[in-house]
């Protein structure tokens, strides 16, 4: 009680031990973290020349944001970053979690299919981008080869230079590199669910489909909102995939935020422009970021409690 | 309600067996508590009743009815679990409802039986809250009105007050007792705490090694236990046991620390069917502390006292073995005083020592 009424300067005297442990991490985090986000915030309010000589920039106060807000190609990055980032979340969670439901019953060779599911989450997403516009190549792919010999086209698709089948096309392979993540969280979450609880409900006259709804699912909302949310972190800051398949292309149709920034800035050395665009990126995923935490601590509390 | 009968169940673990070749029958109305160490085999033959697990062999039947393939749902039974099984999304009311939910029954029906059976566990006014916001008493009695509320032939309860405090334990057995007498309810008790068999079952079914050691009343198994294990196992401070020799034809036992102890006529007939050495049973409470030797007296001396207010443990020690003997509050012992001890020879429990089996007449 005492402690709260205590002034900060205090409070750390009195912990200065505890204070000089987390030290040494708070001053690299402040290096490599906190200086770059101080440094693109400052960059943003700036008009930069395009080359390197940063110390020609000029004030522009909010000129960037307003640029950015009103092209076309923010709107149309903005929509295919939505498109991108819901459906591959959507996806990804779906199949990860009927992963999830099938592993963790018994059966014969399920270490091996656990082994094998996992397999595109531990590739390199680099070369798995590379495998994958092979796969997907108009010429050469092996999917276009096999739906022309199974008579659904005449003639292979052009996955990658089409503006309406490119974004699908990029959404599988990002479903099919990220899935096993969902499906390693929610298996674990579904090996939490107490058995007792299971065992409880089968007296109670439940049967399999009633206890997947009134003993796991309710079990399972953290996890899954823990699960959703970092999804939707990790593609809405997808790159990777989108860059190396498409670099944004064709004609823009598969470009989201985080190439377009990279667009911006290193191919086009609009420094001052990207940063603003980053900061607004940036203010997406704190409000991202703040649910994520409260899901996290709201689990504590009620332990605490 | 209805009867359970258990005809020579078996389980299996793999090599290990749990349960070994277990006959049983508890009564309609009856209240049988399985009692037993840690790893004796009783709460496997709970979920053996329950349907939780899968007979490897034998027989359940509950009423008129083969129940070995039933899943548990389609047996009418109810369980009450040792650590409550609440379900913690749940309100107390989602809780108590659930069972009758499954069973599509109405939404009328159920809210009346809910209701009626909080009534009668005095925690209507709970209905609205979530399990952990409830004292271990409280999910203990939400608990016993989930498995009330569907009106079942069968009550299975796991140890269900082993997660409570000591004074509320006392006061929750009462009401378990209670209950039983005022529902006419067939219960299955497990717990290894034999004092809560012995108040509170009509029957108790004494377990050990998944093998069914004695099933009787708790008088009959405390007055007259089947073998060692039961004799230790039951009553507390456990019984005093310690090994002789038959000596004098019967007539009277001979320690391995050089004391004689002659026998009634009744002990001597008895000790004389032993195939080789007895193990002499004397409950703390029949034994006799005196100042001088006799025949059918055995030399000792006092190892510690301890008074417990309306009683007073002695520990007596007989060379190396131990023995706890009681006396009256106003007999003052001190440590290191000589005594002999005499036996009540009506209530004295000979034992084989090869076979573990009470000598009877």
């Amino acid at each position: 009680m005492t402690a709260r009424s205590d002034g900060l300067l205090r409070r750390i005297v009195r912990h200065r031990a505890d204070y000089l442990y987390v030290a040494p991490a708070l001053g690299v985090m402040l290096l490599v973290i906190g200086y770059p986000i101080y440094d693109t915030v400052y960059l943003s309010f700036f008009n930069t020349p395009p080359n390197l000589a940063l110390e020609d920039k000029i004030f522009a106060g909010l000129d960037n944001y307003g640029r950015i807000l009103s092209a076309d190609s923010f709107h149309e990055a903005t929509w295919n970053t939505l498109v991108w980032t819901v459906f591959s979340t959507f996806f990804a969670f779906v199949l990860g979690f009927g992963a999830a439901l099938a592993l963790n019953r018994e059966f014969r060779g399920r270490g091996l299919l656990r082994g094998i599911l996992l397999i595109p989450y531990v590739i390199s997403a680099v070369a798995a981008s590379y495998v994958w516009r092979w796969l997907y190549h108009s010429d050469f792919g092996v999917i276009g080869a096999i739906s022309v010999a199974l008579g659904f086209t005449d003639t292979p698709i052009n996955f990658l230079d089409n503006t309406t089948v490119v974004m699908p096309a990029l959404i599988v392979v990002n479903v099919w590199k990220e899935f096993p993540f969902a499906m390693i969280m929610m298996l674990a979450g579904l090996q939490t669910v107490p058995d007792h609880l299971l065992r409880a409900a089968r007296v109670d006259g439940a049967g399999t489909w009633e206890s997947f709804v009134h003993i796991t699912l309710p079990h399972l909302k953290g996890v899954t909102l823990v699960t959703v949310l970092l999804l939707l972190v990790t593609n809405l800051n997808s790159f990777t995939i989108p860059y190396i398949m498409t670099g944004g292309g064709p004609a823009g149709a598969s470009e989201i935020w985080i190439t377009h920034i990279y667009q911006l800035a290193f191919g086009r050395i609009r420094f001052g422009l990207a940063s603003a665009y980053s900061v607004i990126l940036f203010i997406v995923m704190m409000g991202l970021g703040y649910f994520y935490v409260r899901a996290l601590t709201q689990g504590d509390e009620r332990r605490g409690g | 309600m209805a009867q359970v009968r258990l005809g020579n169940i078996v389980k299996h673990y793999g090599d290990s067996i749990a349960v070994d070749d277990v006959s049983l029958t508890v009564e309609d109305g009856e209240f049988v508590a399985l009692v037993g160490p840690s790893g004796c085999g009783k709460t496997t033959t709970l979920n053996l009743v329950a349907g939780l697990l899968e007979l490897t062999g034998g027989t359940i039947h509950i009423g008129d009815r083969q129940v070995n393939e039933l899943d548990p749902k389609d047996r009418d039974i109810a369980m009450v679990f040792q650590n409550y099984a609440l379900y913690p999304n749940k309100t107390v009311y989602a809780n108590l409802a659930f069972p009758l939910q499954m069973r599509k029954t109405a939404k009328a029906d159920i809210d009346r039986k809910v209701r009626a059976a909080a009534a009668s566990l005095d925690i209507t006014h709970l209905l609205q809250r979530r399990p952990r916001e409830l004292s271990g008493g409280q999910q203990q009695r939400v608990a016993l009105g989930r498995a009330l509320v569907r009106d079942p032939k069968v009550f299975l309860m796991d140890e269900p007050l082993s997660n409570l405090d000591a004074k509320l334990r006392v006061q929750m057995r009462a009401e378990l007792k209670r209950f039983h007498q005022d529902l006419k309810a067939t219960i299955i008790y497990v717990t290894h705490d034999q004092l809560e068999a012995v108040t509170m079952a009509d029957r108790m079914a004494v377990m050990n090694h998944g093998v069914l050691q004695q099933y009787d009343t708790p008088e009959v198994v405390f007055n007259a236990p089947l073998n060692l294990f039961v004799a230790g196992f039951v009553g507390s401070p456990a019984m005093n046991l310690f090994p002789a020799e038959v000596a004098d034809g019967g007539a009277s036992l001979l320690g391995p620390e050089g004391w004689r102890l002659t026998l009634s006529e009744r002990n001597a007939a008895r000790a004389r069917r032993a195939t080789g050495g007895v193990i002499l049973g004397a409950r703390h409470s029949m034994i006799g502390l005196h100042g001088e030797p006799a025949t059918d007296r055995i030399p000792g001396r006092v190892y510690t006292v301890e008074p417990t207010g309306d009683i007073t443990f002695v520990h007596v020690r007989i060379a190396a073995a131990n023995v706890i003997a009681s006396v009256g509050p106003d007999i003052r012992l001190r440590a290191d005083d000589a005594v002999w001890l005499s036996f009540d020879q009506n209530k004295l429990h000979l034992f084989d020592v090869a076979s573990g089996q009470a000598l009877r007449d």
